[in-house]
Parts: C-alpha cells; structure tokens; sequence
C-alpha cells in the first residue's frame, strides 16, 4: 500500500459516538419485558442488549483502526509526509488509544454478562445493564481526545493532493518567492495561487503536464530557507519530504535580481546544503526572472557567484516566467533528463526484456520482384504536399441529423453510384411474378441455367448416373443373394427365440356361451335314437304359475279427452343419462372395477376419506429425541 | 493521420466499420455521430457507405475486402449486397463466400497484395480470394492464434501484430506480408488491434480509449503524417519503455 486511501468514514465525536451505538441498541434489540417472566428470559433479555452495545462499540472502532493508514505500510514519501503534518507518533498513540479502548469495552462485556447470568429479578438485572452501558459510555469519554484528533486528520488527508511517488515529476524548489508557483501554472494546469511576498505557497500543489506522448506530474513546493533541518518548520519540511523521497528531476530556481530577499550567495548555499538530499536524481538549476536582468548584466562580484552555479557540474538554464522566455525550453530539458534517468533505471532492471518485442520494428526482407506500392488517391497526395490544413467543410450527416431532429430518416440510397442519377430513388420490388428478382440480376442467369440442363441432359442420355447402378453386375448378385440369407436366417432367429419365450402352462378354454334350442335338442336325441314328441307334455315352456298371489293386472290407461300432459316417473339415479340396458349395464361395471382399489384400502368410495386416528398416541407423547415430530 | 472515434460508447470500432483505399462501409447505428467521423474525413475522396450484413452491425467481423474486392458471407440478404453493389464503385468485385467460418473479417486479414488466413479455412475461399481481391494468400497464426482477422490490422504501409508475438515471429510474418511490422495495443492496452483499429494508406481510426502513445506508435508504423516506422526505435523509444515497464 504505497498511497493513501482517501476515503475514510467520517469520525464521529465522542458524545456522536456514544449516542449512535446507546440509540442503536435501543432500536434494535427487544424493548418490553415484565416482571412476571421467567428469570431466565429476563436474563437473556438484559444480556442481549449489552452484548450487542459492546459489538456495535467494536464495530465501529475496528473501522476506524483499519481505515486510518499503518505509516509503516506507506510509501516513504507519505510517511515522512505524514510525519510532518500529524506527528506520527501523536497519531499512534491515538489509534493505539482506540485499541486499547476497544479491548476494555470487550472486556468489560463479558464480565456483565457474567454477573447478568446470576442475576435473581428484572430490577437488578436491569441495574447490571445500566452499570454495564455506563462503564462502556465512560471508557469511550476517555478517547474524546483521540476521536476528536482523528476527525482532523481525516479531513486534512482528505485535502492533501494527489501524488503518485512513483510516476514521472517534475519537482520544483528554492527560496520562498523566487517564481517556483509561476513557473507550475505557465507549464500545467494547476493553478496555484501567486503573490509578492514570502510563503505564499504552504503545501504541496499538483499539476500535469505533457510531453513525448506521456503525463508528467509536476510538484510545486513551499518556499524552502537555508538554515539547518531541525529548525525547519512544517511548512519547509513538507517541501523537504517530497525532495527527499521522490523519484523526480528537480528543478532548482534562481532569482538573479534578488527580488525574493535573499543574495545569490545565499541562494548558492542553500543549493550546496539541500545538493545532498536529492542525489541519485537529474538537477536542474533554472534561472528565473531574466526580465529584470541578464546574466550577462550582472556586476562583477555577482558573475563570480554564478560561475561557482556553473561549477557545480548542474546544467543551468535561463527563463522569465512573465515573458515566457525559455519556460518551455526548461520544461523539455527537464523532462529529457528525468525520462532518460528512468529508462538507464529501467534497463538495470529485467522489465525491459519483457517488453523487447515491442520495441521491435521488423522490417521485411524482400522474397521477390514485385512491386506493392501504397494506394493514396491523387487528392490525398495532393492536399498533403500543398499542406491544405483546413479542408473544405462538408455538411455531414449529423448535421443534418440534428438539424432535423425527430424527423430524420437515414437515407441509404443517397450514396448510390449509379449510370443514370434518376433511377436512384426508383422502387424496387424483390418478388416479381413469384421469381425472387435477386435471382436474375445476371442478365444471361437463363441461358446459363439452360446451358446447364443441356449438360445435365447428355449426361443422362450417356448413362452418367445409371451406369454404376447397373443390375446384372456380378457383384451385385453376389451382395443381393447374401442380404437375402441374412433376412432368412434373421426370420428364423426372431421365430425361435419368441418359441423359447413362450409361457409353457396349460390354458383354460374359455368359457363359450351356450347355445341351446330346442330344434339342437331334438336333433341330439333323435340322432340317438329316442323320439322327443312335441307336445304340452314336453315341457318346452315355462308352466304358468299357480300361485294366486299376483299382483292384479293394471288397467291400461285411456287417452284423456283433454289432452292434457302426463307425468311420467323420474328414471333412477343410477339410469339416468343412458342410452339403454346394454349401456348401464356397461357403465356398472365401469364403477365396479373403478371401485375395486378402493376396495383395497376399505374405502366407501372416492368421497370416503375417513382418518381414523386424527392423533396417534405414540406420535404425540413421550420425550422428543433428535427425530422429527412426523417420523418416528 | 490517426482519429479516435466511438460507436455508440464502444470502443470497438472494428467491429462495426471497414475501411479500405476504394471504399469504406459503415454500420447502421442509431445516430449518424459514428458515421460522420468517416464521412468528414473520407467523403470527398472515397465512398462511405452505410451497410449491415445477415441484418447485423457488426459488419467490420462479417466482410473481408481491400480496393479491389469485398468478400461477404452466404448471410448476407440479397437486398443487403445490392445496396452495397450499387453503392461501391464499379471496379470493386462483390462476391458472396459459402464458407463454414462465416465471420470473414475475423479470420482473414489482408491488404491490396497479400492476405492471411485461418488455417481452417476452405479452399474454394482461398480461391475466391485470390479472384476477388487479387491476394496471395497465407496460412498462419498470430502469437499462436488463429484468428488472425482480429488480432492483427495491417495495410500496404504497414502493421500491427498483438503484444505476445515474439521477436522472431514478427520478423517472419512482416517478410510474409511485405510491410514493416510491430507489436502494439491499441484502446489502452487491448490486443485485439482489428477491433479497436481500422487503417488504410493514409489515415486510421481508433477506439476512444487509445492513448496517445499508442496513436504514436499507430501512425509511425502505418505511416501516416510523414513519420517513419523506425522512429518507433529511435524516438519514441524511451516514452515506450518508461510506459511499458
């Protein structure tokens, strides 16, 4: 983790803090309880509401410890950064203070609870709770220091800009006032802000800037003062930081008309002190503010001071951030240096290698003689050599869009390049009598198309497609007389093996119906030889009855006279909507076999669903293992 | 000279145009802001052309061709390749290819001289290409893949191979084709170059995504805007290296 995370959750204050968790737990644990329940849910109740403000204190602290950044895990640059404007080890103490509170509070819980198990009515479990809520509120007023410090921290890193320490930079530096925040607003976008007096720049400000297809980050640094470190205040060790730890190129800024306040001399001592903190790095020494005065103008004693700049093996360039001279002749030589110290840097290491292949332009080698020129159209070739930079403008379709908004219809054939500029827009039908006219866009499809059945046709008239199927081919007998054996002896397989299948078991005739007349009758006993007469002695049919107990003959009904309508009985349920005898006697049976499973189960019919036992004995009594209530 | 442009928010822009030295087709897309960027800069010299393969808009992945032909797949609805028909110039052959893979432009990649191919590909495609785009046709892969109409974007100045192709590779297939090739990214770092490039011989769009770097090394090596692919070793080079690595 080399940057720092900036989104942290905001740090309430102490009285905040405790009124979220207090409210917390009341909302969301159980509110009513009374005195007549049992002890033990009592207990659970009370214990409940202090375990869960102890979680919600832990919570809440444990992200606050990890969203603060661990400056030991952080990028150097940070660190020291950190170091300067929230003495790291003010900001220690105090995540270590919120540990440590978190612990107590965990603690603290437990041994509550502790106490809350023995405890022997809702009062004074009620009291625990209090005391243990209390004790927790208390441990949390000690840290009101330390939330109250982190909230500040927090907003600050908030503020603090954006620097990637390992990316491309360019870093500026010198006394206070000597064009450093002039210079970062003439070369980026950053706009920081200029005045005539010391210090105006306070902390470090960002821009970007490109060059060579890449972006550059460029730091703007407070003024920095040439005394020794440990008098330095925050301001200038901010500056300090980032020339220390930063990768970057440094541009050094000079003012030769001492406007700034300070002499070349110092200037030139300052340099020499500051020259070991950022070795190992490209240095620039930018001479600023050449509007005023030339090198060249300088008097005597001041030239000597100058060369000794010379003589410290630094290039030095010349610029006037207010005529704009040679800003941008800075900016490139700066940029050059770092980009060229980066990429030895990178060489050093195995990264390039990997990346050789890109680096690779392969260029053909020739494998024969022919020619394979580019084909720009004249007009291209054109308007490049006569370096036409603005081309005749052109309505374009999406201006046209626009100008017509809902309205617009994309027109396709627009583009059409036909012979004749009238057919354009001419409908086009794609069936015509009932021919795809796609089809016959060839004019000559239908010569071809005869030319084709033509070929067709003498290859059949010269048995092209018969010829290989000819019939008395030896071949072909041969392979016909095999099929035929393999169908024969397949024939005779399956006939076997259904016989070896069969059910061997003797078989019930079925019972026939009988016949007998008596025409049958009297042919059998005539054909045995005995006379069957047929007479009343017989006894061919049926004998009246002699009982005299039947019911009287019913006197059939006359017609009435009135014609009026006649009832008739209501067929019986179980007749009702069949045709005839034959019918129910049929649907009878239907019934009977439909009622045979139930029969099974000794079930009245399909409405018949009787429970006898609604609850069995042995499924509601006794302890309850492991098993379910149904499965025992 | 190189421009970026997007299709509807996509990046992809291959996908959905193709560009040639004769002509270059266009999807259908729900506003004309696509096809303006192509309109504004080609209109005047070649046709631009809106069209859509088999009722797609992926056009770019469906047709292969170069300035003397254009290769559709058996897809293509016969309203669809007479609207193209009428629209392209008459020396531009138009055929219909029966081909298995009939995403053409993702297995085929070629300029006005050479193409190279999938190594599934049919024969009678690899005669039709030959008859139709006037090609030299090669079977190969790109950094071990066989789609090579995706993964690589080349015109008669130059070429783009994707990141993985190795050095020797490179030097192979650029003696195949006959261009000066390297391997390259284009939408910030996507290796699929046809999709996020399309080139001819004097100008190129890209994805929106692509860095400026990447539109460096696209225009060294295509050779547009008077530069010269060697620059990619000589003076680019460094920004190359600090980027990569």
């Amino acid at each position: 983790m080399a940057h720092i995370v900036k989104h942290i959750t905001v740090v309430p204050s102490y009285k905040d803090f405790v009124d979220i968790v207090l409210s917390k737990t009341q909302r969301k644990t159980p509110t009513i309880i009374h005195k007549h329940y049992k002890i033990s849910r009592i207990r659970d109740f009370y214990m409940r509401k202090v375990k869960f403000a102890q979680q919600s204190f832990h919570d809440k602290l444990s992200l606050i410890i990890t969203e603060f950044p661990i400056v030991a895990n952080l990028h150097p640059f940070y660190g020291t950064l950190m170091n300067v404007l929230y003495n790291t080890d003010h900001y220690k103490l105090a995540l270590g203070g919120i540990n440590k509170a978190r612990q107590l509070i965990d603690d603290c819980a437990k041994d509550y609870v502790k106490l809350l198990k023995y405890g022997d009515s809702l009062y004074r479990c009620k009291c625990l709770k209090r005391a243990a809520l209390g004790r927790m509120v208390t441990i949390m007023k000690g840290q009101s220091k330390n939330l109250l410090y982190l909230e500040e921290i927090r907003q600050h890193i908030n503020r603090l800009p954006t620097i990637d320490p390992n990316t491309r930079t360019l870093l500026i530096t010198g006394f206070p006032n000597v064009g450093k925040s002039s210079f970062i607003n003439k070369i980026s976008r950053a706009d920081v802000e200029v005045q005539p007096y010391a210090f105006t720049t306070k902390s470090l400000y960002v821009g970007h800037t490109d060059y060579k297809y890449l972006r550059w980050q460029v730091i703007d640094t407070p003024g920095i003062l040439d005394h020794p470190l440990e008098e330095r205040n925050s301001i200038e060790m901010q500056a300090v930081a980032a020339l220390v730890h930063l990768r970057a190129v440094v541009l050094y800024i000079l003012d030769l008309s001492e406007q700034c306040g300070h002499t070349l001399e110092e200037q030139l001592s300052l340099f020499r002190n500051m020259k070991p903190s950022f070795s190992n790095r490209p240095i620039l020494i930018v001479i600023n503010k050449i509007d005023i005065i030339k090198p060249e103008e300088l008097p005597e004693d001041k030239m000597k001071v100058l060369e000794e700049f010379r003589a410290e093996g630094e290039p030095v360039l010349e610029m006037s951030t207010v005529t704009d001279d040679g800003v941008m002749a800075v900016k490139t030589e700066a940029c050059e240096r770092l980009l060229a110290f980066r990429v030895e840097q990178k060489f050093k290491t195995n990264k390039v290698a990997a990346v050789a292949n890109r680096l690779h332009v392969a260029m053909p080698k020739k494998r024969d003689n022919k020619e394979r020129p580019p084909c720009i159209p004249e007009k291209i070739l054109k308007r490049k050599n006569a370096m036409e930079v603005d081309k005749p403008t052109r309505r374009l379709e999406k201006d046209i869009e626009q100008e017509m908004g809902d309205d617009y219809i994309l027109d396709l054939r627009k583009t059409w390049l036909l012979a004749n500029e009238e057919e354009k827009y001419d409908v086009l039908p794609e069936i015509w009598q009932g021919k795809n006219v796609a089809d016959f866009i060839d004019p000559d499809i239908l010569k071809k198309l005869e030319e084709l059945e033509k070929e067709e046709e003498a290859r059949e008239n010269a048995h092209y497609y018969s010829e290989s199927e000819s019939e008395d081919d030896e071949e072909t007998r041969e392979m016909r007389k095999t099929a035929r054996k393999i169908r024969e002896k397949r024939l005779i397989l399956t006939k076997e093996s259904g016989e070896k299948r069969r059910v061997e078991k003797p078989r019930m005739p079925r019972p026939t119906k009988r016949s007998r007349s008596q025409a049958q009758l009297e042919g059998d006993m005539m054909e045995m030889g005995v006379d069957v007469p047929n007479d009343e002695h017989s006894h061919y049919t049926r004998a009246k009855s002699r009982s005299s107990s039947r019911p009287p003959i019913k006197r059939a009904r006359d017609e009435s006279v009135g014609g009026t309508s006649r009832s008739k009985s209501r067929t019986p349920r179980d007749k009702s909507g069949l045709r005839d005898s034959t019918m129910v006697s049929k649907v009878k049976k239907i019934a009977k076999k439909a009622q045979k499973p139930r029969n099974h189960q000794a079930k009245k019919g399909e409405g018949d669903r009787v429970i006898l036992n609604m609850k069995p004995k042995h499924l509601f009594s006794g302890k309850r293992g492991a098993g379910k209530t149904d499965r025992r | 000279m190189a421009v970026r442009a997007q299709f509807e928010g996509n990046n992809e822009i291959g996908v959905f145009s193709k560009l040639t030295n004769n002509y270059c087709l266009v999807a259908i897309g729900g506003s004309e802001n696509f096809y303006s960027v192509f309109e504004g800069e080609l209109a005047d010299t070649i046709p631009v052309v809106h069209a859509s393969i088999a009722g797609c808009r992926i056009i770019g992945r469906m047709c292969v061709g170069n300035r003397h032909g254009l290769l559709v797949p058996n897809t293509t609805t016969d309203q669809e390749l007479q609207h193209i028909r009428n629209a392209l110039p008459d020396t531009v052959k138009i055929y219909r290819a029966e081909e298995k893979l009939s995403a053409l432009g993702n297995v085929i990649a070629c300029n006005d001289y050479v193409a190279l191919v999938h190594p599934d590909l049919d024969r009678e495609t690899e005669e039709l290409l030959v008859d139709t785009l006037n090609v030299e046709v090669f079977r190969h892969t790109v950094a071990s893949n066989v789609l090579v109409g995706s993964y690589t974007a080349f015109s008669n100045q130059g070429g783009m191979v994707p990141p993985k192709t190795s050095v020797e590779d490179l030097d192979e297939l650029s003696s195949l084709l006959q261009v000066p090739l390297v391997a390259g990214t284009v939408n910030r770092g996507s290796d699929v170059l046809a999709a996020g490039l399309v080139v001819n011989d004097w100008m190129a769009v890209c994805g929106q995504d692509t860095t400026s770097t990447e539109v460096s090394v696209i225009e060294s090596v295509f050779k547009l805007s008077d530069r010269e692919p060697s620059q990619i070793q000589t003076q680019m080079r460094d920004s190359l290296v600090d980027t990569l690595s």
